[in-house]
């Protein structure tokens, strides 16, 4: 039987390390992870304005409910607005000014040239109804459309602009100054041909669709792209994949989260948007699956739930190689921060451990899941906190101070637990045999 | 002064080990600066270093930063998975050393 593991662990790493490094070094999908990650400061700044504007606390609540307290947290929700309605553009800079280091080019060059390219496929028309006079248009940059709305027409329109302006520039189609003109001026020269017909290209984009039913891309893409994604995504079967491979990829010692997001956190963003725009509305929340289903429901303690795990090599290990890994992991593992267990004990490609550490998380989502889908725990709101935010705190900050958050993710560390101890209490009792050398 | 860079998923376990490696130097009596980086700083601060230690989690990104490691003559290594995850920053730091020859 452990031969046959070994095997299976060592084709498995044969397997997917290749896989792995594609993914992650694929240059569009590590510009769109990377490119992700410049939003998560601003949406955690953007959550801390919607938790005070939302405090569960019924005093405060009552304050808001006076005239006074409307205004405050009206003024409270402007910075809620300005983050989270923008993540479309920002994750469009961040993807292009990404991509554009990748390439070598400008950054910020490739960054500003994406963000016009974006509002030029844009349609400035903000159709609404005026209590008296019906239907009206204005003129505006839409908010429905550079939120995640515009996430994916955002990633696009960045691949695109920064391909082209890539194009041109190893072309050498650019305009080239004398060398006694300061590097910085120079830049800017560089940009305006590829920028020129990036906007060209961009242009053509917006007159192609305008002549379409559709009206615009962002009508296709959301019809193409969002809906499908995010419905597969949000689904329990899009939990149950996303989870069995993150967890694959660790038992080879690979970082599973962090290749796994540049191609589902996208998708994420946009449920979590939703989520936000219901719950600032009083509406109610619609999607169990967010970026932070995966950060705050699944890793608890890090990858593989192993918070359960790490209190028990603390108090329980016999074996003095896992009581020290105890005492070493207890202080990361309240932070989510796991490696001493996955690298020490070890969990990576170690045919006993792999097995809880594949189920553990697996049996975490599901209950999370579907205690959140049938209404029993609340929901996540939407707020975004730092994926190393404590457990406990972190359950019940997300579903918006719902005590029902930190109460699943206490039973997900039981569950988590029992499914840990018999294979904690075999590793150990071998590690123990080995220390007193009967093996 | 040796420069030695870290470089993991998000910077924050390979800087739990920045401190253990730093307690090591310090007992050797050997001058080292050593910090810990997030994956998509790599690029940037390899320059600023003299060798880089990637965590093994990240291993799959070694084949591409060596690359940039080898363009600026730099030194690049995977760290041991065993001394990564027992924390041995003695260890950790022989082997940084070691590279440099």
């Amino acid at each position: 039987m452990a031969n046959f593991m070994d095997k299976f662990t060592k084709s498995l790493e044969e397997k997917l390390m290749p896989l792995a490094a594609k993914v992650a070094n694929q240059r569009h999908l590590a510009a769109i992870k990377d490119g992700i990650i410049i939003t998560v400061p601003i949406v955690i700044i953007g959550s801390v304005f919607l938790i005070l504007a939302a405090l569960p606390i019924p005093a405060v609540a009552n304050f808001y409910a006076t005239p006074l307290g409307a205004t405050i947290q009206k003024w409270l929700l402007y910075p809620v607005s300005v983050t989270f309605d923008m993540i479309g553009i920002i994750t469009c800079m961040g993807v292009a000014y990404r991509l554009s280091e990748y390439y070598k080019l400008d950054g910020i060059s490739g960054a500003i040239i994406s963000f016009v390219s974006f509002l030029l496929v844009t349609p400035f028309t903000i159709t609404f109804t005026h209590e008296q006079y019906g239907e009206l248009t204005a003129t505006g940059i839409p908010l429905s459309r550079t939120g995640s709305a515009g996430l994916f027409v955002g990633i696009i329109m960045a691949i695109l602009a920064v391909e082209i302006f890539n194009f041109i520039v190893k072309k050498n189609l650019v305009i080239k100054m004398p060398d006694m003109v300061p590097p910085a001026v120079s830049k800017t020269f560089v940009a305006l041909i590829p920028g020129f017909i990036i906007v060209l290209v961009s242009l053509l984009i917006r007159i192609g669709f305008e002549n379409t039913g559709f009206g615009n891309i962002h009508e296709v893409v959301t019809k193409l792209l969002t809906k499908p994604l995010t419905a597969i995504g949000g689904s329990y079967f899009g939990v149950v994949i996303v989870t069995i491979l993150i967890h694959l990829l660790w038992t080879c010692g690979l970082h599973g989260a962090n290749i796994v997001t540049g191609i589902v956190y996208p998708a994420l963003y946009v449920l979590l948007d939703e989520n936000r725009l219901a719950f600032s509305q009083g509406k109610p929340i619609q999607h169990v699956v967010t970026p932070q289903f995966f950060d705050i429901f699944q890793s608890m303690g890090g990858s593989g739930a192993t918070f359960s795990l790490a209190l028990m090599l603390l108090f329980w290990a016999k074996s003095k190689q896992l009581k020290e890994i105890g005492k070493l992991s207890i202080g990361p593992a309240c932070f989510n921060i796991n490696e001493p267990i996955l690298f020490g004990l070890p969990i990576v490609m170690n045919p006993l451990l792999i097995i809880p550490f594949i189920l553990a998380p697996l049996a975490a989502v599901t209950i999370t899941y579907w205690t959140m889908k049938l209404g029993i725990v609340a929901k996540p709101t939407g707020i975004a906190i730092p994926w190393t935010t404590p457990p406990i705190i972190s359950g019940y900050l997300v579903t918006g101070g719902k005590i029902s958050g930190a109460v699943v993710q206490i039973v997900n560390f039981f569950v988590t637990g029992i499914i840990y101890y018999p294979f904690f209490k075999m590793w150990d009792s071998k590690k123990l045999q080995e220390e007193s050398g009967e093996i | 002064m040796k420069k030695i860079l870290l470089c993991c998923a998000a910077g924050m376990s390979t800087s739990l080990l920045v401190n253990k490696m730093k307690a090591a130097a310090e007992a050797k009596g050997e001058e080292v600066e050593i910090w810990a980086e997030p994956l998509d700083k790599a690029a940037t601060e390899i320059p600023k270093s003299d060798v880089v230690l990637l965590g093994p989690q990240v291993k799959y990104a070694l084949p591409e930063l060596k690359k940039i490691a080898d363009e600026h003559g730099k030194k690049i290594e995977a760290i041991n998975m065993v001394d990564y995850g027992m924390m041995n920053g003695t260890k950790v730091l022989e082997a940084a050393l070691k590279l440099l020859g």
